[in-house]
């Protein structure tokens, strides 16, 4: 999932924004919520039968 | 009645649209069929090694977890139309999966692949290297067309 979400953030900040300050800023984003969200389904799916 | 109506009407002028040049389709295509060559045409060397590094990373990473990609030929009980969204999906690779396709690797419809841990996120690795790689390409396409730096 960590590499999944690293590879993805890549492409996403590397097209996303205008200055490279902005596009690191939106990858780093995009994988913490990548990151976030993936764990926070996993939980919530350990917990459903 | 001697009242004066004056209508005022508003000529409202459509913006010119440039038209695309032929060299950023050729770029697309290009940027479609060898990941990362589109920005590599355009000399935009860091964007190529990133975003063109990933998605070949990506396709191999899937690869070697046994992911499966997938064609026209349905499994046995499962119908060909279902097959057509991933295949676009993994189509997106471009020569990496025409060069899969022909030597098929990848392809194989086998119960021992399909019963390894790393199977589906292997297919999810090899839908999202496509997947990733037509983003590349339409950036690849705008920036060729003058529509973003």
């Amino acid at each position: 999932m960590t590499l999944f979400a690293a590879l993805a953030s890549i492409v996403f900040g590397a097209m996303g924004k205008e200055t490279t300050r902005e596009r690191w800023l939106y990858g780093v984003k995009v994988f913490a919520e990548f990151m976030v969200i993936g764990l926070a389904l996993s939980w919530l799916l350990y917990f459903i039968p | 009645m001697g009242g004066l109506i004056l209508v005022k009407t508003a000529h409202i002028e459509a913006d010119e649209v440039e038209p695309t040049p032929g060299s950023a389709w050729l770029i697309g295509v290009a940027a479609w069929f060898v990941p990362g060559l589109g920005h590599g045409l355009l000399m935009k060397w860091p964007r190529a090694l990133l975003m063109g590094g990933a998605v070949w990373l990506c396709f191999f990473i899937g690869l070697s977890m046994g992911g499966h990609m997938f064609d026209l030929n349905a499994p046995e009980g499962s119908s060909q139309i279902l097959q057509v969204p991933p295949m676009i999906a993994n189509l997106g690779t471009g020569a990496l999966y025409i060069i899969s396709w022909l030597l098929g690797h990848g392809f194989t419809d086998d119960p021992q692949q399909a019963a390894r841990a790393t199977y589906e996120y292997g297919n999810t690795f090899l839908l999202i290297a496509g997947l990733l790689n037509y983003l590349t390409m339409l950036d690849a396409f705008d920036i060729a067309a003058g529509r973003k730096s």
